[in-house]
């Protein structure tokens, strides 16, 4: 196993290295933004013609809620969400067009094998992506003199990532279904990013109404589960989006796997 | 001397074209075996089912007796089995040690020593990157992972393809040491010569069925190439006879490609009042091309 490990690892190391630096960009703009958001949204409250939203007061003065919202709620989880999708990219199938795939099942290592060591390494690098994350807020927000909750971030992580493998199973079907090398990572970026980012933008929209009226929507909402709260309590995690994201990646790995079995190479 | 690999009515379908059309083989241990046929016969397809990389669509097989068609049994026979396909493709990205070391992992029979002679008499860099190899390099490193695996069954798929004749040369006197030390070998080839060299089974196949199965030496003894002119012309109809397998008839003279009982033959085509009757001796080449020209 620790080979079929190294192998997946090789395969996408270019792309970890990538995802590092596309995080560490988004972390460090919003932090290095959050000096003059603050002053701009401070002079809006202040001037009565100016912008007045619900959430305006928090975010100035709530260093960690600005960072759940702008990171943890958009666009963190956004590029995270998309390098855990590259990340599962590969696999048998892939290899077929390489042509090295009957290299591979020559070897002693079953189907299931070979896509459980590609899941396992996909997960454990979405994992890795998520904790460099946090390095970079901590070490910005210290340098920017700002505080927050080290707890909080580190548990706002491991929410993206638990809800995230969700994810990275539907990535790694899709790249299982769709025919052609590049045409299936474009696929699977459309059917996963379409819905995603209009859930996610109507989502935010019902919020920032405060209209409660899509509470069950709340639930098939990935990004919303992979959120969490901005305060992250036991209670206040969102369980029964986890259970459901857990279940659904289950069912999705299953899927892969008999798929893989019943493939002609 | 015990079966290694038995198929039994084997078939394999794409859509509506038959790959393979109702295969029954066996090879049995210890033995050179050739599996020849042309570009689209049903070779790569049966060997691909043999190791489980596709699922036959009906009939059953059996390597070391364990079922092609079950998955788990699929793995006893990859770890008892070195394969090393046609387009000898490798993990471009990875350098010579480290395929090796990669492939090594999986073969606790792995032998070190064939590994450090091979790497030496291919004259493999084992710093290089694949994708930095030739095609005949590439070719020497994926015989070198599939000889050193220490397997008792080998399966190559063309495994002479791209290399220099004396490439090809050491990569036979390899084959013919492995199996002096107890495997089996079970290879295709389009090369009638290398066949003919190391081989002691021939296994022919023609779009999907197998129209040969014999001993080397029993095809090197029995099939003859019968030449005779008559006085008069003669029709290909007069040539039924057990042991003739084509005829060729053109006005006085008949050509005939006979697989046994060729004493027989001789007679019938002497009592036949034949002026001259030669019986030469006929080559693997011959064979082949008579029987992939065939219908099956």
């Amino acid at each position: 196993m620790k080979m079929l490990f190294y192998k997946a690892w090789v395969e996408t190391r270019v792309r970890f290295i990538a995802g590092l630096i596309a995080v560490s960009v988004v972390c460090i703009y919003y932090m290095n933004s959050h000096a003059m958001l603050v002053y701009y949204w401070t002079q809006d409250i202040q001037n009565p013609k100016g912008y007045h939203f619900e959430w305006q007061p928090l975010a100035v003065h709530e260093y960690g809620w600005y960072l759940w919202h702008f990171l943890y709620d958009n666009y963190l989880q956004q590029v995270w969400g998309l390098f855990a999708v590259l990340f599962a990219f590969g696999g048998l199938i892939r290899e077929r067009s390489t042509g090295t795939v009957l290299f591979s099942l020559g070897l002693p290592v079953s189907r299931r094998r070979w896509l459980l060591s590609r899941l396992s390494v996909a997960v454990l690098e979405s994992l890795a992506l998520s904790l460099f994350a946090v390095v970079v807020i901590v070490a910005g927000s210290w340098i920017i003199h700002q505080s927050y909750s080290h707890t909080q971030v580190l548990l706002h992580a491991m929410l993206m990532v638990g809800a995230g493998v969700f994810l990275i199973a539907l990535g790694n079907l899709c790249f299982t279904l769709f025919p052609g090398e590049y045409l299936s990572v474009i696929l699977t970026l459309v059917v996963l990013g379409i819905p995603y980012l209009l859930l996610q933008g109507f989502m935010l929209n019902e919020d920032m109404l405060g209209v409660d009226g899509a509470l069950w929507l709340k639930s098939l909402n990935i990004s919303h589960v992979m959120a969490g709260p901005w305060q992250m309590t036991w209670g206040a995690a969102p369980w029964l989006g986890l259970v459901v994201a857990w279940m659904l990646t289950a069912l999705l790995i299953g899927a892969a796997a008999v798929y893989g079995d019943r493939i002609d190479y | 001397m015990a079966v290694v690999i038995e198929t039994l009515e084997l078939k394999k379908n794409y859509g509506k074209h038959e790959a393979v059309r109702g295969l029954s083989l066996s090879v049995r241990a210890g033995s050179v075996c050739a599996f020849l046929g042309q570009n689209g016969a049903g070779k790569s397809s049966t060997i691909k089912m043999l190791l489980g990389m596709t699922h036959p669509s009906s009939g059953s097989g059996s390597i070391f007796g364990h079922k092609i068609d079950n998955e788990s049994e699929s793995l006893l026979i990859r770890q008892k089995t070195a394969f090393v396909a046609e387009d000898k493709r490798l993990y471009d990205y990875m350098t010579v040690a480290q395929i090796i070391t990669f492939t090594k992992s999986f073969f606790p029979n792995w032998r070190d020593e064939l590994e450090r002679r091979l790497l030496e008499q291919f004259d493999l860099p084992p710093d290089r990157k694949i994708r930095q190899l030739s095609k005949g390099m590439r070719t020497k490193l994926a015989l070198l992972l599939g000889f050193a695996r220490g397997c008792e069954l080998l399966i190559l798929d063309e495994p002479t393809e791209g290399l220099d004749p004396v490439a090809i040369e050491d990569v036979l006197q390899i084959i013919v040491s492995l199996v002096a030390d107890g495997s089996t070998v079970f290879f295709s080839s389009h090369q009638i010569a290398e066949v003919e060299q190391i081989a002691d089974h021939v296994l022919m196949i023609n779009q999907g069925k197998l129209v040969l199965d014999a001993p080397m030496d029993q095809v090197k003894e029995q099939y003859r190439h019968i030449q005779a002119v008559f006085p008069d012309p003669v029709e290909e109809r007069d040539f039924r006879v057990t042991g003739i397998e084509k005829v060729h008839a053109e006005g006085r003279t008949v050509s005939l490609i006979a697989s046994c009982n060729v004493d027989s033959i001789v007679e019938h085509v002497r009592m036949m009042r034949a002026k001259t009757v030669d019986v030469l001796p006929i080559s693997l080449k011959e064979i082949f091309l008579e029987k992939v020209k065939a219908k099956p």
